[in-house]
């Protein structure tokens, strides 16, 4: 069976951070839902978050490039030669890696029982999970969540600005990419000028990038070919996965283009 | 008293608060029954072995209950209207092709698994969202958490269709008009963006 769009959209709800933070008030989401609502035509929705389409389409052309001659030869190179519970402890050991940047931005964003969480998830999965690569928090029910700087700057208010998307780095927004130099600050590693941390630290982003290439290789196929603008269905997968990050994980309805639209339909005959 | 009356006014001032603040969207009962009676009949094809028997099946099902034209003129956007008879005729029938290949490949991830209705929110009367989550899923698999969402239509003569279906807040066919107008906007709009867009189905569909 392969695997369908769906995940690739669960996927990218969690890379993208399932934020729990509290977000105050008009933020993407209603900025998005002022686009999809922009006298009935909804289309404009997208337009407007995405005044450098013709920048960000050349930066997709060049990522996909990219992506093809490197990414996806390396990823699939990197399935055929580890086994799924090896890749697995990989993706925990990034994980595990990650958590100070988590712990900042959990701190940052005032949510202390979040941060206390990510603290306790970091002290067991590097003993008992020898060094991450297994996570026992996860069933001791201390479960993972995601934060990162551009969540934070949500949080304190900062608006997403355009669309953005840098080869790469993926689908993002002005605020997204800020955030994401932000966090590369706020880790440690980051800070120790050695050459084996400098070794380190590109090997972890070349274990990292196949990593989250790696389970990518069939949704992304797939939405490659069932679509008929790849670049506009990703944006799309993008906007809508990332409202619901910013509602908290939970779905909000209100947002959704009016079905008032579909009963004009009743006159189109 | 005077206390009392206080208290008693107290009492209506937040009774009439909470309803003010919270009116919650109700739940449809229809609605809910409605989904719930799909998924039943959805339940053998999903359970079906070979994918040849739940494709078959997902395509019976989204012929009864999926309003395709209904969609497929919410996927044009602003261009439903500017979109002529001649290619309307052409589009709708490639659009009923295309989105069934979509839901075909988006609901056969749920073969082998059970989907129960949880609950439904009321967006008006004629507009209704109905969740349904998995039930005995693999605890810590993706589909463990995942929330199935259903948007169904009220018609005037009261009748219940499916309009939309998404996943956790993901939705197929505000996916589609976002391709769909972008599609035709970078055509030149229409009527040529429109004929691109047929094109586009066309080659698609037959692939």
């Amino acid at each position: 069976m392969t695997i369908k769009i769906w995940t690739l959209a669960a996927f990218l709800t969690l890379t993208v951070g399932a934020a729990h933070a509290q977000i105050s008030d008009a933020d993407d989401a209603a900025a998005f839902a002022e686009g999809l609502k922009n006298d009935g035509a909804a289309d404009e929705g997208a337009t407007n978050q995405d005044p450098w389409e013709g920048f960000n389409r050349k930066m997709f052309a060049v990522n996909n490039a990219i992506d093809s001659a490197a990414l996806v030869p390396a990823a699939k190179a990197y399935r055929a030669t580890t086994h799924k519970k090896q890749r697995k402890g990989l993706r925990n050991l990034l994980a595990n890696a990650r958590t100070p940047v988590i712990l900042i931005n959990d701190l940052l964003q005032g949510e202390f029982k979040r941060a206390s969480e990510t603290a306790s998830r970091f002290a067991v999965n590097t003993t008992i999970g020898f060094g991450g690569m297994g996570d026992p928090a996860e069933r001791m029910g201390i479960p993972q969540h995601s934060e990162d700087f551009g969540q934070t700057l949500a949080v304190w208010g900062a608006p997403p600005g355009p669309y953005l998307f840098m080869p790469l780095m993926g689908p993002s927004t002005i605020r997204g990419g800020v955030g994401s130099i932000g966090d590369i600050a706020m880790d440690p590693a980051v800070w120790i000028r050695t050459d084996a941390a400098k070794y380190t630290r590109y090997s972890r982003a070349g274990a990292a990038g196949l990593a989250l290439r790696e389970p990518l290789i069939e949704p992304l196929q797939d939405i490659e070919d069932n679509s008929l603008d790849y670049y506009a269905s990703l944006r799309s997968f993008y906007m809508q996965s990332r409202k619901r990050e910013i509602a908290n994980g939970r779905t909000n309805f209100d947002d959704l283009p009016d079905i008032g639209d579909f009963e004009e339909f009743d006159e189109l005959e | 008293m005077h206390i009392k009356s206080m208290l008693h006014r107290l009492g209506v001032a937040v009774v009439a608060g909470t309803m003010l603040t919270a009116a919650p969207a109700l739940a449809d009962d229809e609605a809910e029954h409605f989904i719930q009676a799909v998924l039943d009949e959805a339940e053998p094809y999903l359970d079906a072995p070979d994918q040849e028997t739940q494709f078959d099946g997902i395509r019976q099902l989204v012929d009864k209950y999926v309003d395709m034209r209904r969609v497929g003129l919410f996927t044009l956007g602003k261009y439903a209207r500017r979109i002529t008879p001649e290619q309307k005729q052409v589009y709708l029938p490639l659009f009923k092709e295309y989105a069934t290949g979509i839901y075909q490949d988006s609901l056969s991830t749920y073969a082998g698994e059970k989907l129960n209705v949880t609950t439904s929110i009321d967006r008006s009367t004629r507009d209704i969202i109905v969740n349904s989550e998995i039930i005995d899923a693999e605890p810590g698999s993706q589909l463990a958490t995942m929330v199935v969402h259903w948007r169904v239509y009220r018609t005037r003569d009261g009748d219940l269709t499916i309009v939309d279906v998404g996943a956790d807040g993901i939705w197929l066919a505000i996916e589609q008009l976002e391709q769909f107008t972008s599609v035709i906007a970078n055509n030149g709009g229409p009527p040529a963006g429109v004929d691109a867009l047929i094109a586009d189905l066309k080659e698609q569909v037959t692939e």
